[in-house]
């Protein structure tokens, strides 16, 4: 594994960081135009920065009021 | 058949609002791509967070490229059966509360149909977001470890693919059964963790049981070919098949819930 250089690190763990970067910004985006969330909606905002991945599935299941 | 095909447009258009058809398949396909890259780099992991003492070395067998493929089927029969039900739970509930199912039904719609379309619908989702989550594993482990030929994982994404519809159908039944989603994904949770759990402590009795299908498609990715899979795999279909009729016949007699 130490043969590995920098850009190849990044040639692996790039889409994966890539990926979840995209799902965090979708459920930002989703919990920013839901008409209601389910608790205020700035906690729902952190959870979903600081909760990685779990962060912005426990939004798309929970979070929406009338959507789960 | 053109009326289920406008059902099913809706639900597909339902997936699309409620955002499911973005999160659920980035989920899997980070599920998937995440356990040969943790497995890749486990030994770097451990050396840079771990206490060890100075001088500890540790030899790490590496694994065979298809028990890395193995292991994500495993994460996938976890978080992926958790994701599967919890986001199909309020499929049928959730419309009965709300009235739009009673909205519907009062249309010449068959109960089959509506059920059927739903059903479909999650079958889609389901299948797809776990082909792709897959397909990111098998091209993850090909990259890190070691070429893997498509028999195996075809076969072993064929036999998985129909465990978790047997979960999400499952889940759908609850869903017409029960009022709250959250108790529907937990009784579909339970009976598949009971299936699995009875499967794999007394193999010869249920050999015919649903639940030995995770065990059989680990079975064939790790050896290329796998015994007995039939029965099961009838036995599901055929059990799908009642989950759907109990669903339809149950939104039979009682349409919406707040006529009760």
């Amino acid at each position: 594994m130490d043969q590995l250089t920098n850009p190849q690190l990044w040639a692996i763990i790039g889409p994966v960081v890539a990926l979840q970067l995209l799902l965090m910004i979708i459920a930002l985006v989703a919990c920013v135009r839901a008409e209601e969330t389910r608790g205020p909606r700035w906690m729902w905002v952190l959870i979903i920065i600081f909760g990685n991945l779990i962060g912005s599935i426990l939004f798309f299941i929970f979070g929406r009021k009338g959507m789960s | 058949m053109t009326q289920w095909f406008v059902l099913y447009r809706k639900e597909w258009r339902e997936l699309v609002r409620s955002y499911k058809l973005i999160w659920v398949p980035i989920v899997f396909i980070l599920l998937g791509a995440s356990q040969p890259v943790t497995t890749y780099f486990l030994p770097d992991i451990l050396a840079s967070a771990g206490n060890l003492p100075e001088g500890a070395t540790f030899e790490f067998p590496v694994p065979r490229a298809v028990e890395v493929l193995a292991q994500t089927l495993s994460q996938f029969g976890t978080l992926g059966l958790l994701v599967v039900a919890l986001s199909c739970m309020g499929t049928i509930s959730g419309e009965r509360v709300s009235g739009t199912a009673s909205m519907i039904l009062v249309k010449p719609v068959s109960y089959t149909a509506f059920v059927t379309s739903k059903w479909a619908a999650m079958l889609t989702l389901s299948t797809l977001s776990f082909a792709m989550g897959y397909g990111a594993s098998w091209y993850y482990t090909m990259a890190l470890f070691e070429a893997v030929g498509w028999q195996e994982v075809v076969g072993s994404l064929l036999l998985f693919a129909l465990w978790l519809g047997f979960v999400g159908t499952v889940t759908i039944m609850f869903s017409s059964l029960l009022r709250s989603p959250a108790a529907a994904a937990f009784s579909a949770l339970a009976s598949a963790m009971l299936l699995s759990v009875t499967a794999s402590l007394l193999p010869r009795a249920f050999a015919w049981s649903p639940g030995n299908l995770s065990k059989l498609a680990s079975e064939q990715v790790l050896n290329g070919s796998v015994e007995g899979a039939w029965l099961p795999v009838i036995i599901t279909l055929c059990c799908m098949a009642a989950a759907l009729l109990a669903s339809a016949g149950v939104l039979r007699k009682r349409p919406s819930l707040d006529a009760v």
